[in-house]
């Protein structure tokens, strides 16, 4: 159909009655929502799982579980715990909804339905969802750059570094740093200097689909490397060195910048693999490129090469 | 407390939906099946089996309701109730039983158009 909009928001009933699918089907018809139905606790924690729709409508009462028992396995799963809830129950125990609203549910209908607020209270949870989806999104942004900021680094680091061990895989991480960044922001004014930063990140940005940039703070970046070993991803620092130091400025033509590269490959780190030790390792390196003559990309050596070839 | 001294003789029950387009052919839908429903609440009853009658009048006081029968949700309600007191007497309990049983019958689909 030509005017589906792919974004419809994604509903999930879980409710042991068929009578309460076809009535909220049909109540919810005319809303802009996917509604799937499920009939049991555990299709229902699978379904979340599996597909993070963006609102669960939940019965308090299942034949397999209480509703309170599968909000409670919602919130302690990373991937369901943002899922919106609202508790859909013919019990209308005040307790109940205080224990239901404690444990994380965003809202209460109660059954039988209203219908207006039914809908009311669907689109509301939708609203809520969208708009703080939209603020966890901006918090982890860099305002002048648009890269991702300092807090998601550090967060899709750990979980690049847990993903590369559980699975094998290699990992790399690059820090990138402007260089005599400060004499440029002092000779020609920070406005300026934003607009350096700013054509460095897009540059940053611009690598592999699968590389992940972001502003580390200052005039230093970070450039996460998946699926890469240090030649690789000095590889790639060595393009990202090489097109910094093209970049010229029609109304400054006599301005030039570069920038260091330290590089840190995971499987070369001495110990236990860990998230700080790679930055403090990339951090080295780069600090090495900076005292050597700026302008380059330094590798961190390998701690207990050649360690790879032993397993 | 009033309750039916004949239940046989109730008036027909409406769905109070009966002329939502979004809904009438589910309540047409619903009246079919309660025929099917009242055979297992009397299974039940006489089966004694509690846990039973109890999902079946809860899931008909969550949903009657929502099909515009609020007095087949009602009467389902008040069964509930009595099935959870320990100390239910069978008397009350076959009372609400029959009660709900005779609301269920009464209901009758929309006209046709």
């Amino acid at each position: 159909m030509s005017h589906d909009d792919p974004i419809r928001p994604r509903v999930l009933a879980i409710d042991d009655s068929d009578l309460v699918h076809r009535l909220l089907r049909a109540r919810l018809r005319h809303e802009r929502i996917d509604l799937q139905s499920v009939r049991t606790a555990a299709d229902g924690l699978r379904v979340a799982r599996e597909t993070v729709p963006d609102l669960i409508l939940l019965d308090i009462d299942l034949d397999d579980s209480d509703g309170f028992e599968v909000l409670a396995q919602l919130k302690a799963d990373p991937a369901t715990h943002d899922i919106a809830v609202i508790f859909v129950s013919a019990s209308n125990e005040t307790m109940d909804r205080v224990r239901g609203l404690d444990l994380g549910a965003v809202d209460f209908v109660g059954k039988p339905f209203d219908v207006t607020e039914l809908r009311a209270r669907v689109r509301s949870a939708l609203r809520m969802q969208r708009l703080l989806r939209m603020l966890s999104q901006r918090a982890q942004l860099d305002g002048l750059t648009g890269l991702w900021n300092r807090a998601y680094l550090d967060d899709r680091l750990r979980k690049e570094v847990a993903g590369a061990l559980r699975h094998g895989t290699p990992l790399s991480l690059i820090l990138c740093d402007l260089d005599r960044f400060k004499s440029l922001n002092d000779t020609f004014g920070h406005p300026f200097g934003d607009e350096v930063l700013e054509r460095a990140a897009a540059i940053l940005v611009g690598g592999r689909a699968q590389d992940v940039a972001c502003r580390y703070g200052g005039e230093e970046f970070a450039v996460i490397v998946p699926a890469a070993h240090a030649d690789e991803a000095a590889g790639v620092a060595e393009r990202h060195r090489s097109r910094i130091e093209q970049v010229t400025w029609n109304e400054r033509p006599s301005v030039r910048i570069s920038a260091s590269f330290g590089v840190a490959d995971l499987s070369g780190l001495d110990g236990d693999p860990t998230p700080e030790k790679l930055v403090a390792a990339a951090d080295a390196a780069l600090y090495v490129a900076k005292t050597s003559g700026r302008n380059r990309v330094v590798c961190a050596e390998p701690a207990e090469w050649p360690r790879q070839i032993a397993g | 407390m009033d309750s039916n001294p004949d239940a046989e003789a109730r008036p027909p029950l409406h769905s109070a939906y009966e002329n939502d387009p979004d809904l009438r052919d589910l309540v047409v839908l619903f009246v079919d099946e309660l025929d099917r429903r009242v055979d297992s609440i009397r299974q039940a009853f006489l089966a004694e089996d509690v846990a039973a009658l109890q999902r079946i009048s809860h899931q008909l006081k969550g949903a009657a309701g929502g099909y515009g029968f609020e007095p087949i949700g009602d009467a389902a309600a008040r069964l509930e109730y009595e099935l959870l007191h320990d100390e239910a007497e069978l008397s009350a309990l076959a009372e609400r039983v029959e009660d709900l049983i005779s609301c269920c019958r009464s209901a009758v689909p929309p006209a046709d158009h």
